[in-house]
């Protein structure tokens, strides 16, 4: 029992203060966004070394940009340490391999959404008309829980791939983006 | 039932078959068996480690995302396997986010509320599984799962089926043996049966039927031959009881002759023995009445010639007195002669008085009174030791003054006398003799010695009667002894008699 505890603590270091699953929003959406990177592959080369960290970038979601920077804390993905950038807008995406965007912040997504795809960027949103913006996968809120949509469309162009564990999770995959 | 199969080489048969086929269906039974549950138990773990090892990975994106109803949606995918009876999923910090309870599980089965360390283990005869989560190498959580591990049922089950082979395979072995029996054993039993009636018939002339080529034919040749033998061998053998037992009767009969005719001849000589005896006694009176008789004329003759010297010697002439006194001489000679004759008859009439007797005692006072008739003063004598026999004193005594004159006699004639007097003891008899260096006899007339009358020198060389040494005969008889010489002419004689050790009252 005694290692079981050590090995929560382990697992969940950041969360462990906390008696239950993380309420708070925030929070668990910054938890989703470092696990979704489990669950993609990237282009070869495009991570870059082993040295290079691997960036997360947040625009306009400064909460969860703050959450984000604990969980990754002496985390790595793919063997990378992990860095989270604040971008505001106009910032360039050099280097990021995620890219949240925080409500409201969708709808510049629009005009640079062939750019974008162009790219092996993940794009998360956090707006019911966020796939139709550009994203690709959006969160939502179901029966109060945190869960997701994925749009396959985007991704495909994209270059990066999912895995389909993801998939199975999500609580609705469109084939099409809109 | 143990007789039986003590007694029958086809109970035998068949016992042997189905035991042999009892044990190796047991043996390989058995280790089917022990294989079977050792593989069973290897399955069902491996096989509750795979499965909650891909229900870990399908579970783990759920868990991630906190996704209950995916995890449950997993879970229910178990209705498929009906072993599980219960499994559970626990989140990375122990909570149960879904379970499920599998149709066979009982009500009050528990899924435990708490996850517990990674393993597979045995709990009340069932299988349980705990295994954690990893997605990307972070733990999201742990599987439960618990299935039926029901090692004794499968082993009763098992036994059922090895229960059931074996009757089964009992059945067709006894059938085979019965089958097998018939060409095995029948060829015995018909051997057995013939060798039956042939000891309870003693009818050789019985065949066994010979019905196979292999080595029971073989044995039914053998055997019949061997009847055929034993058949011939007893014939031989009564045919040849048959002539000794004539020949038995035969023997029978003549030996029966034989004695019949050895009785008969008993009977003739013991007529003739007593016709012998009876012409025996009649001669000894007669002779002894004769002797007698011949006494009282003698004393005449010699009475009347010596009162005739005495009153009319003077007118005599020399002439005369000379045969006068021959008449007188020969006249004493005569009654000497009877008084020896007397003494032998009467010899076989008296009885024996036996006693021990000091032999070497009664040759001195046998000498000492033989030295008192005449002067033997040249004489050397020598006596050797001397037993003590047993035998009648005066008879013995007699004995030794015959010899001991006889041997005086002899040798009164040498330069040098000498008599040796001695005896020799064997186990059985004492032999005594009296040896001289006097004038011997011619070895011829050896047999003549110790007759009556029989003389060997003439009376005017040696006086004597002739009736001493058949006298000493007699005696020595009558002591069951033996008489006998040894001599040469002029080299002198040695006389030899015997007393046997044992006493006995020999008769003549």
């Amino acid at each position: 029992m005694a290692l079981w505890v050590l090995l929560v603590g382990l697992a969940c270091g950041p969360c462990a203060a906390q008696p239950d699953w993380p309420n708070d929003e925030s929070q668990i959406k910054a938890a989703f966004l470092y696990k979704f990177a489990g669950y993609v592959d990237w282009p070869e080369g495009f991570l870059g070394s082993v040295e290079t960290p691997f960036t997360i970038g947040v625009l306009g979601a400064d909460p969860i940009a703050d959450e984000l920077v604990q969980i990754v804390q002496g985390r790595k993905i793919h063997s990378r340490s992990i860095v989270v950038s604040r971008l505001k807008a106009g910032d360039p995406l050099e280097d990021v391999a995620i890219l949240f965007v925080g409500k409201g912040d969708a709808a510049r997504l629009k005009p640079v959404r062939g750019t974008l795809q162009a790219q092996p960027i993940l794009v998360v949103t956090e707006e019911p008309a966020g796939l139709a913006l550009g994203g690709m996968i959006n969160f939502l809120l179901v029966d109060r829980h945190v869960r997701f949509e994925v749009a396959l469309a985007p991704v495909e162009k994209s270059g990066l791939r999912l895995s389909s564990r993801l998939l199975a999770v999500a609580q609705r995959v469109h084939a099409e983006g809109r | 039932m143990l007789n039986a199969i003590a007694r029958s080489l086809r109970h035998k048969f068949a016992l042997a078959m189905l035991a042999a086929t009892f044990v190796s269906l047991s043996v390989a039974g058995t280790a089917l068996a022990l294989y079977e549950l050792q593989a069973y138990k290897q399955n069902v773990t491996s096989d509750l480690l795979t499965q909650a090892e891909i229900l870990g990975r399908a579970t783990g994106p759920a868990l991630a995302f906190d996704d209950h109803k995916s995890a449950e949606e997993n879970l229910s995918l178990l209705e498929t396997r009906r072993q599980i009876r219960a499994a559970a999923i626990y989140n990375a910090r122990g909570k149960m986010v879904a379970q499920y309870r599998g149709a066979g599980a009982h009500a009050e089965h528990k899924v435990p509320a708490l996850p517990e360390a990674d393993g597979v283990r045995l709990q009340d005869g069932e299988l349980v599984v705990f295994k954690r989560i990893l997605e990307n190498k972070e733990i999201v959580g742990t599987v439960y799962m618990s299935a039926d591990y029901e090692l004794a049922q499968r082993f009763r089950g098992y036994l059922g089926i090895l229960a059931s082979v074996m009757g089964l395979s009992l059945l067709v072995a006894a059938g085979m043996s019965a089958w097998l029996q018939s060409a095995l054993t029948k060829p015995i039993l018909a051997v057995t049966n013939v060798a039956r009636q042939v000891t309870e018939r003693k009818d050789f002339s019985l065949r066994v039927q010979k019905t196979t080529k292999d080595e029971l034919g073989y044995l039914a040749d053998a055997f019949n031959d061997m009847l055929s033998e034993i058949g011939r061998r007893a014939e031989d053998l009564e045919t040849a009881n048959r002539a000794l037992e004539r020949e038995a009767q035969e023997r029978r009969r003549a030996d029966q002759d034989v004695r019949q005719l050895n009785a008969e001849l008993e009977q003739r000589v013991s007529q003739r023995t007593l016709q012998l005896e009876t012409a025996n006694q009649e001669l000894e009176s007669f002779s002894y009445s004769v002797s007698h008789d011949l006494r009282a004329p003698l004393r005449w003759i010699v009475g009347f010639s010596e009162a005739l010297m005495e009153d009319h010697g003077a007118n005599l002439d020399d002439e005369a007195r000379r045969k006068i006194q021959i008449i007188q001489n020969e006249g004493r000679r005569m009654g000497v002669l009877i008084d020896d004759l007397l003494a032998f008859s009467r010899l076989g009439r008296r009885a024996l008085k036996v006693s021990d007797v000091e032999m070497g005692v009664l040759v001195l006072a046998t000498w000492n009174a033989l030295k008192e008739r005449e002067d033997f003063s040249r004489v050397q004598l020598h006596i050797g030791a001397m037993p003590v026999a047993t035998g009648d004193r005066v008879l013995l005594g007699q004995v030794w003054t015959n010899l001991l004159s006889n041997a005086l006699k002899f040798s009164s004639k040498q330069e040098n006398p000498r008599i040796e007097i001695g005896a020799i003891t064997d186990d059985q008899e004492h032999i005594f003799f009296v040896r001289d260096n006097g004038a011997g006899f011619n070895p011829k007339y050896k047999a003549k010695l110790f007759g009556v009358f029989q003389r060997l020198h003439d009376t005017s060389e040696f006086p004597g009667t002739g009736v001493g040494l058949a006298l000493v005969q007699r005696i020595v008889h009558r002591h069951g002894g033996r008489v006998w010489a040894d001599g040469n002419l002029g080299e002198g004689a040695t006389f030899y008699f015997t007393v046997p050790r044992e006493s006995r009252d020999g008769a003549v």
